[in-house]
């Protein structure tokens, strides 16, 4: 009971967060704001509504692979962000200047 | 759990606007990025909400796909098309 109202408890707070992320990446004005909002954001979602998984679901459903998923996902996403910045930044694509 | 499945679902919808609006390529790049993120998120949770563990399997091969062509699309408009 315990497990299963924390399991609810954490996906709740990563659908938070995804949905942060997702009104992000619609209103940021940049690309280079944009990747900060979905990177961040959608690591801690992800990270967190599969470790809701796992302890929803216990070991015997999923047999580590969603713990094998958690860490294709941890190890693989920065990459992808970090390379989209590097090709953006690279290519001399103009952020948006400060205006304050 | 359905109320985060429709959470997750309707971020992926609304993230595909995004996808075919925005104004550079790396937009778009972002955008695919970010909705191959939540369709991995979506399949899991399916998965395991309705006792279907192959779809975690689907999930796996798809999130190295994704990253795959993410990075090789990124490289690509980094470097440009190389004369030979």
């Amino acid at each position: 009971m315990i497990l299963n109202g924390a399991a609810h408890a954490l996906a709740a707070a990563g659908a938070v967060f995804v949905i942060i992320g997702t009104i992000g990446i619609l209103r940021f004005r940049d690309v280079y704001s944009r990747l900060q909002a979905s990177g961040v954001s959608d690591n801690a979602g992800l990270g967190l509504i599969l470790i809701a998984l796992v302890v929803f679901a216990g070991w015997q459903a999923s047999d580590w692979r969603l713990l094998l998923l958690l860490l294709l996902l941890l190890v693989t996403n920065p990459i992808a962000t970090h390379s989209i910045a590097k090709s953006a930044f690279t290519s001399r694509h103009p952020g948006t200047e400060d205006r304050s | 759990m359905l109320v985060v499945e429709i959470a997750v679902a309707a971020s992926l919808v609304v993230v595909l606007w995004r996808l075919f609006r925005g104004p550079t390529a790396w937009d778009r790049l972002l955008a695919y990025n970010a909705v191959s993120n939540r369709g991995i998120l979506l399949l899991a949770l399916v998965g395991i909400a309705e006792g279907r563990t192959v779809l975690l399997d689907v999930a796996l091969v798809y999130g190295m796909l994704s990253f795959l062509g993410v990075v090789i699309v990124s490289q690509f408009l980094e470097r440009g098309v190389r004369r030979s």
